[in-house]
């Protein structure tokens, strides 16, 4: 029950990408074909689970336990930036089948601040091991679910007649916004 | 020599303006832009970590290998984060609370590591310097100019400095109803989005 | 191999410069963000708590140990003549993390004399209402220490705001927690007041 309230809350509520702002430059880069938006999902979910991990490991075992919390940016930052390449060097040599898709993504994911965010958040949340491994998940497919739903409507877009002004970004954040709306009659339901 | 560096200097006010005509580092743009004080705030704390990190990737270009060059720029970026985190803590600590998590954010941001990448690492100190100010002061003026106008629709207040607005439109029109969803979440994309259209017709150059 | 060497050193030699300018500079700021956090975060909870007090709690406030801890605890002077303590805790669950609680204690009479929510990052409009409207935490006022402050649900005595129960359960848990830390430490608390 009490994972259940954190999937709602983390996917749904509390979306990263509509109700708190982060990772918004892949959301408005990779949204202009669904199949970028799929690939792009995918890798999030992938990078933001292993994130949430070493981060809450290093965090409680190395930076409480030195008493050195301040270095929590830097330390946080290098652990996913190290963690992006060592993944993208792994599948590279072991899948590379998952390598062909996921792989231009990668790169972008070291400063995708949903990843660093998501990260954060299970630190000031104070969630236990398993919390933040389940809120890590849930944080990612609500990533995940927002982009694909965008790039949906995205494509939609691309066949409408747009004024020249507005065309590309601009409808998109506009278009972003009204599919935030949505996500807000979600709001209190825990 | 002058002319270039006003060149620098001037580019990141209106022809590379963040995040309008550079569509970058757009989540502190949505985030913290609920009023005026709060989009300048982070507008000078990322201005502060911007110069600092391009004098320093700049003063170090020589120095560091290409191929752990990314690395070291997070680094010296993280660290400058840090102290700007430490400083708001100690000088403007409702400040501090009211951005949260997006000041440690701010090394993920795309215009920083992006102007470390893409010039610090390639001109002199003093060139870094003009282009990070450059670059960081258009960024504040257009975060303000967001916070303004989702402040003023939103919440019918103008609020520069310390918590209290300068302006209300309630005492002009006592009866006046803020339009809400300028301060919700789904108000700063379209906000934003509508801004980023009036900027799309007036030519950059 | 010239080349690794200088990877491996360039990393190291820059980090250890930011670890180091950090230190220093978190040792520079320390004692202006403790003044920072007593004035912004605290003092307007503990102005509502002590309405008329005769000294100043925020000057005199002394440290207890406690179990590894440190309790900040600040005394009030009572127009009666009697004295008080208020100190705060920390609720864990509440809908956007943890609920910082200011409670206040007649140590006269063991009665709460207010508690305010110091900080919390709730949902604007439900959940923040524990701080921006006083009508929930006006509730514990006068209670005695020997009430079981949880939610009227759980057998206590306090009614949840409504639409934000979580919240609310946070709330009770801090002064809860609150209540159990005074028993615990009264008498090291009466002694530092004296």
């Amino acid at each position: 029950m009490e994972y259940f309230e954190l999937a709602i809350g983390c996917i749904f509520i509390n979306n990263i990408l509509l109700a708190q702002f982060l990772g918004n430059c892949p959301f408005l880069g990779t949204s202009k074909k669904m199949e970028t938006a799929v690939g792009m999902s995918m890798a999030v979910v992938f990078v933001m689970v292993m994130a949430g991990i070493f981060t809450w490991t290093v965090d409680t075992y190395l930076l409480k336990g030195l008493g050195v919390e301040y270095l929590r940016t830097v330390s946080f930052i290098l652990v996913i930036a190290s963690l992006v390449q060592f993944v993208e060097m792994f599948l590279k040599k072991s899948i590379p089948g998952l390598y062909a898709g996921l792989g231009i993504f990668l790169p972008l994911i070291t400063t995708n601040c949903a990843v660093m965010g998501a990260c954060l958040l299970n630190i000031s949340k104070e969630y236990s091991f398993m919390q933040a491994l389940a809120a890590s998940f849930f944080y990612a497919i609500g990533f995940g679910l927002a982009l694909i739903l965008f790039a949906g409507v995205r494509e939609r877009i691309n066949l409408a007649r747009v004024p020249k002004a507005l065309q590309d970004t601009s409808i998109g954040l506009v278009t972003a916004g009204m599919i935030a709306l949505t996500f807000t009659a979600f709001k209190g339901m825990v | 020599m002058a002319q270039s560096l006003a060149k620098e200097f001037t580019k990141g006010l209106w022809a590379e303006l963040p995040p309008f005509r550079l569509v970058l580092g757009l989540c502190p743009v949505l985030a913290v832009t609920k009023t005026v004080e709060n989009g300048l705030g982070m507008g000078i704390a990322t201005t502060f970590v911007l110069v600092f990190s391009n004098l320093l990737v700049s003063m170090l270009r020589n120095v560091i290998p290409t191929k752990v060059r990314i690395a070291c720029y997070i680094v010296i970026i993280a660290t400058f984060v840090t102290i700007v985190e430490f400083l708001a803590q100690a000088f403007a600590y409702p400040l501090f609370l009211a951005l949260g998590i997006f000041i440690p954010l701010i090394v993920v941001n795309c215009i920083v590591l992006g102007r470390a990448e893409a010039f610090a690492s390639k001109n002199t100190p003093v060139m870094a310097i003009a282009d990070g100010l450059g670059i960081g002061i258009g960024f504040t003026l257009s975060l303000g100019a967001i916070g303004l106008v989702r402040e003023f629709l939103g919440a019918g207040t103008i609020t520069i400095w310390g918590g209290t607005p300068v302006f209300d439109m309630t005492s002009v029109f006592a009866n006046f109803q803020p339009f809400g969803f300028m301060i919700e979440a789904p108000g700063a994309f379209v906000a934003l989005g509508l801004m980023l259209a009036v900027m799309n017709l007036i030519p950059s150059k | 191999m010239r080349e690794m060497i200088s990877m491996v050193v360039v990393l190291t030699v820059l980090t250890a410069v930011s670890g180091g300018l950090l230190a220093a500079i978190k040792s520079g700021t320390e004692l202006r963000i403790e003044e920072q956090v007593l004035k912004f975060q605290k003092a307007p909870a503990i102005a509502q708590i002590f309405t008329d007090v005769s000294n100043d709690p925020l000057a005199e406030r002394f440290n207890v140990e406690t179990e590894g801890t440190t309790l900040q605890v600040f005394p009030g002077k009572l127009e009666d003549g009697g004295t008080a303590v208020a100190f705060e805790t920390k609720g864990k669950g509440g809908y956007g993390g943890d609920v910082g609680l200011m409670v206040g204690i007649n140590t006269d009479n063991d009665q709460i004399i207010a508690v305010r929510v110091t900080t919390h990052s709730e949902t604007p409009g439900l959940g923040a209402r524990a701080k921006d409207d006083p009508s929930f935490v006006s509730q514990f006022a006068d209670l005695s220490l020997e009430e079981n402050l949880d939610l009227k649900n759980n057998n206590g005595s306090i009614d949840a705001m409504s639409g934000a129960t979580i919240t609310s359960q946070a709330v009770c848990l801090a002064a809860i927690q609150a209540q159990e830390l005074y028993k615990k430490l009264k008498p090291e608390i009466l002694k530092q007041i004296q």
